[in-house]
């Protein structure tokens, strides 16, 4: 059993090593040419090749395809950060002064902010902000019920739903 | 994030009563039955003492934000673009794990084309018929020619366009609010919170709105400007002379609130400017590199009574009365 874990293990640097010299380049001049930016580019060359790391493959038929899907994925998710990070500004300029937090927690926040996002995004977006209302601004169901306009049987599997989702994504 | 859970994935059941159980935690205090009842549960096997670390985790990063800048940032617009990407992505991730090897990406599934410029930077493009596009600060745009059209889609930011010849392919420019078609040369879209702002240098441009079909399209000429959201259109006024400065990096205030100026500002830098609200109102003039917004706030504060304090390698700046 062993013998064979090791032997997938090998493979799969293997495959990922042939990926990395033959498509790196192309990787890294493709995304510099969609962002505009190399340094952005170069990073998320890296995380692409990271994440490809962590998972099992052994086999790639279609290199440039498969890079291409990771890569897609990866982008999606940091312009995603960007836009939370842009909410996150703008809500900064909103706030009182002594509830912002000190730059060094902002960096905290911004990441469990950006954690909480992902977890959340795949859910519809009624579902998300019964969750947010009674998770970040407390209220209690029957309130959110009445705000929103539904009842509360609804609001109680709302809850449910994206508490079984942040449960399965946490980490 | 890119870690990859060692643990073996939880049943659905296990997660729905942890799910259960914080519903309950979060909306009552439990009884002292309720409570046993409770502690039964989680030493009652594996998996669930497993649900609840991962629900304890999850208590507390949601215990640890502050509420009215979390709910700002969390409850944000979604963009409906990108949430079809995410959605299909999820799928792939779903499917992912097992075979990688044998699966075939689909031909349709090509990187969009897709330029984009970051805070501070701008970009000039020249497309395949000779058209330029300046994209400025924190812009991007998708470009998709084929025979029948030219279409740039901005997403989002402000683009300067100056449209080559092609009497056989309309030039169009679309954002989420509408669409606009060039019929002469040279004009800048901006879209800023739900609205598409359009002024129009050279030629002239025709706009049609995105949701509302009733209304006819409007001409905007050389010289005018306006601003439309995806149902109405604004008032149509004359451009001022400063329109497109920013092509050269500049920004041209003319009597403009300090309030304005920051926002313009901060466009251009990443970090977060704040200003004391009792210069809100102050008036600026002036050319300022905007390009380079450190030499903005000197030229700034040697002109006009105010202070620059900033921490956080500039991050963080204040702008106060001096």
């Amino acid at each position: 059993m062993s013998e064979i874990l090791t032997a997938d293990k090998h493979q799969h640097l293997r495959a990922i090593e042939a990926l990395y010299c033959g498509h790196h380049g192309w990787l890294y001049a493709t995304l510099k040419r969609k962002l505009g930016n190399a340094m952005d580019a170069a990073d998320l060359a890296q995380d692409t090749f990271t994440r490809i790391l962590a998972s099992q493959v052994t086999v790639i038929d279609q290199p440039r395809a498969y890079l291409s899907c990771v890569a897609k994925g990866i982008l999606v998710n940091w312009y995603q950060r960007k836009a939370l990070e842009r909410a996150y500004l703008e809500a900064l300029a909103s706030v009182p002064i002594q509830e912002v937090p000190s730059p060094e927690a902002h960096f905290v926040v911004l990441e469990t902010l950006h954690e909480i996002d992902a977890m959340l995004d795949a859910l519809p977006s009624l579902v998300k902000r019964t969750f947010l209302l009674s998770q970040i601004n407390g209220l209690k169901y029957q309130d959110i019920a009445e705000q929103l306009g539904v009842s509360l049987i609804t609001v109680k599997r709302y809850m449910k739903q994206a508490f079984v989702q942040c449960l399965m994504l946490v980490e | 994030m890119l870690s990859l859970r060692k643990e073996p994935p939880l049943a659905p059941e296990v997660l729905e009563e942890a799910a259960e159980w914080l519903m309950r935690l979060s909306e009552n205090d439990l009884s002292d039955h309720e409570r046993a009842e409770w502690e039964r549960w989680k030493i009652s096997s594996p998996e669930r003492d497993r649900a609840w670390a991962r629900a304890q985790l999850l208590q507390s990063k949601l215990g640890g934000l502050p509420p009215s800048l979390a709910m700002s940032a969390l409850d944000r617009p979604s963009h409906p673009e990108r949430r079809a990407a995410l959605g299909k992505l999820a799928l792939l991730l779903a499917v992912m794990p097992v075979g990688w090897g044998s699966w075939k990406l689909a031909q349709t599934q090509q990187w969009t084309a897709d330029y984009r410029t970051r805070v501070g930077e701008r970009r000039e493009l020249t497309l395949a018929d000779g058209s330029r596009i300046t994209l400025n600060t924190d812009s991007a745009i998708d470009v998709r020619y084929d025979r029948q059209q030219r279409l740039v889609h901005l997403r989002e930011g402000e683009i300067l366009v100056q449209t080559a010849q092609d009497p056989s392919r309309p030039f169009l420019v679309s954002t989420r609010q509408g669409r606009m078609q060039a019929l002469g040369t040279r004009f800048t879209v901006r879209e800023l919170s739900g609205r598409t702002h359009l002024a129009v240098l050279e030629g002239a441009v025709k706009v049609m709105l995105a949701e509302n079909t009733q209304t006819a399209p409007l001409i905007v000429n050389a010289g005018q400007r306006t601003d439309f959201s995806a149902q109405t259109f604004g008032t149509l006024t004359a451009t001022d002379r400063n329109v497109g400065a920013w092509t050269r990096g500049m920004l041209m205030a003319d009597k403009m609130r300090l309030a304005d100026f920051v926002a313009e500002l901060t466009r251009y830098r990443r970090g977060f400017v704040r200003y004391d609200p009792a210069i809100a109102d102050l008036r600026i003039s002036g050319a300022f590199p905007i390009s380079d917004p450190q030499r903005t706030l000197n030229m700034l504060v040697q002109t006009y009574p105010v202070l620059v304090s900033g921490h956080l390698n500039g991050y963080w700046v204040t702008l106060s009365p001096a």
